[in-house]
């Protein structure tokens, strides 16, 4: 009976999580593109076999990993760094809070242009700044070697928020008491931030971290409106070139290869890292 | 940590990690707000005299666009208020049955809902489209509502098991040997109880479905029917020579009221469902 009352709810899950990966499975060994005029046929492995030697997907895979890595790595550091000021107590704590949480709140496609005339060159802010102090243009924008710092920044001003409330949580989970205790024995503040704050705050720190990757590794409004994916597709995900694969090239076969691939490549990112943390013991807390 | 009596010094240091705080969370979005008063001409010019740079134009362009902005702002609101209400109507009931699982079901169960919350969704978007075409639901705001409600199921049903499965047990008991039928029971004893988690759910599911991006960009096309998030992107991508950056600054400040207004009321909602989300999922 009760699992009646949840089947609706699971099904739809199921239908829009599960459908797709096995519709992109089976169409990972079609050719449906104009040259089969849109309809789907059976081409064996060939898609696969096209991807293993597809540079630009590598190559965006490796972008994607890179941005994922370094925004998160960023986010994590300055969240807790926020978190252990909001978790002072101070007046106006809680309005701080909730203006902090502005930027998460936003919609990214709308930031991103604002990142565009911020970031733009002659006029944005920052390149009359640089300017102002008589140095060179930094052409933040159709620099390849600078600009996917520019989707990092502007990753980081909007979800370091997220990771810093899991962290927040995290603080107000443990006992004042401890600190106390910790102080008696002739802990100095940095000693408890080491050995008593982040052992206890590793859960949090974890589960954060998974969540963020995985989204990360998905980022594609950010880069769609931001940079296009250039300049010379220096900033092109996975998730981008599945979608221009699909919806520019009409090649829906190997755009569902593209993503299917996407997919597998995150998981196995996530399976090794738990596996190095594993080995590395961080994990031993956790499996209590 | 908190209780030691803390000298000059390290107050104004701590004032200054606010207010650099502030500066970085706010900043670029008072640089958006001041672009949206600033003429044409003075955001490309900095030698014009203080007083001729500032202008009302950039709103008055966006509201006498065809369609005018505010259609946006109507669609979002309808397609994330409809999300949000299907959504919980599907998973209130849901979560009820899940808690109510015996343990070895709702482990692996748990696991599979935490899996699909954790998964980036745009990688969804091609079988999604294929859904729409097939079935005919593309360039319709209600139809849009349901991959809306099924991508947000995940965290609502993590939220809302996590709620019920804290509620004592004795309570319905309690209820059912008053005589109080199932619907009875979840109607006037345990939805009242859930509902700081309710509530919750409601403006992150409300947030998602106003953000979201991919799904709205295939399935929707028609100018009149598009959602802020693509209307933004479409003026991005209409004029790739020359973004009308005051029209644009104006549309952000516009499109980001309702947010912060959102934010502002409902923030401990916000941070209890985001902290409750991932701790108890």
């Amino acid at each position: 009976m009760t699992m009646l009352l949840a089947a609706p709810a699971l099904l739809l899950i199921a239908v829009v999580f599960g459908w797709p990966m096995l519709r992109y499975a089976w169409l990972s060994f079609h050719a449906d593109s104009v040259l089969t005029g849109l309809e789907p046929v059976a081409n064996g492995g060939a898609n696969w076999l096209r991807l293993v030697a597809d540079q630009r997907f590598w190559l965006d895979a490796g972008q994607t990993a890179r941005f994922a890595l370094i925004s998160v790595g960023l986010e994590l550091l300055l969240a807790m760094a926020i978190a252990l000021l909001l978790h002072q107590r101070w007046r106006g704590r809680g309005a701080v809070r909730a203006l902090t949480l502005l930027p998460w709140a936003l919609p990214t496609t709308m930031m991103a242009l604002g990142w565009r005339w911020i970031f733009n060159t002659p006029y944005g802010p920052i390149e009359v700044l640089v300017r102002s102090l008589g140095l060179n243009s930094l052409d933040l924008l159709s620099t390849p070697s600078i600009t996917w710092l520019v989707t990092v920044f502007a990753d980081v001003w909007k979800t370091t928020p997220f990771i810093t409330l899991i962290l927040l949580a995290g603080l107000q989970s443990i006992p004042e008491d401890l600190y106390s205790a910790f102080r008696l024995e002739g802990g100095t503040p940095l000693q408890g931030l080491r050995r008593v704050t982040l052992p206890l705050l590793l859960p949090y720190i974890l589960l954060s971290l998974l969540f963020r990757l995985a989204q990360a590794f998905g980022v594609f409004d950010l880069v769609q409106v931001l940079t296009g994916g250039g300049p010379a597709g220096s900033t092109e995900s996975i998730a981008l070139y599945a979608y221009l694969n699909g919806m520019r090239f009409l090649d829906f076969g190997y755009s569902a290869t593209v993503m299917l691939a996407g997919f597998l490549l995150l998981t196995a990112l996530i399976l090794a890292g738990t596996l190095l943390l594993r080995s590395c013991g961080l994990l031993r807390p956790l499996d209590r | 940590m908190t209780d030691k009596p803390m000298t000059r010094g390290s107050m104004t240091r701590r004032t200054f990690w606010i207010a650099l705080l502030m500066v970085w969370s706010l900043g670029p979005m008072l640089w958006q707000l001041v672009s949206s008063f600033t003429t044409a001409d003075a955001l490309v010019n900095d030698q014009l005299s203080f007083w001729s740079r500032w202008t009302l134009n950039n709103y008055r362009d966006l509201l006498t666009t065809d369609p005018p902005f505010w259609r946006y702002l109507f669609n979002s609101s309808f397609v994330a208020s409809l999300t949000t209400l299907l959504t919980l109507m599907f998973a209130i009931p849901a979560a009820y049955g899940m808690a109510k699982l015996p343990d070895r079901w709702r482990g692996s169960l748990r696991a599979a809902v935490v899996g699909a919350a954790l998964f980036p969704y745009v990688l969804l978007f091609l079988a999604l489209l294929e859904l729409a075409r097939t079935f005919a639901l593309g360039n319709n705001l209600i139809a849009i509502a349901i991959p809306y409600s099924a991508l947000s199921m995940p965290l609502a049903l993590l939220l809302l098991t996590a709620a019920f499965e804290a509620l004592p047990n004795d309570l319905e008991d309690a209820a059912k040997l008053e005589g109080l039928s199932l619907w009875q029971r979840l109607r006037w004893v345990l939805l009242p109880l859930i509902a700081p988690a309710s509530a919750s759910t409601a403006i992150l599911v409300f947030l998602f479905a106003w953000n979201e991006y991919p799904v709205a960009l295939t399935w929707l096309s028609r100018s009149d029917l598009l959602t802020l998030p693509v209307a933004m992107a479409r003026i991005a991508g209409s004029s790739t020579y020359s973004v009308p950056y005051g029209t644009y600054a104006a549309a952000t400040v516009l499109g980001a009221i309702p947010l912060l207004v959102l934010v502002l009321v409902f923030q401990r909602q916000i941070v209890s469902g985001l902290t409750n989300g991932s701790i108890k999922g």
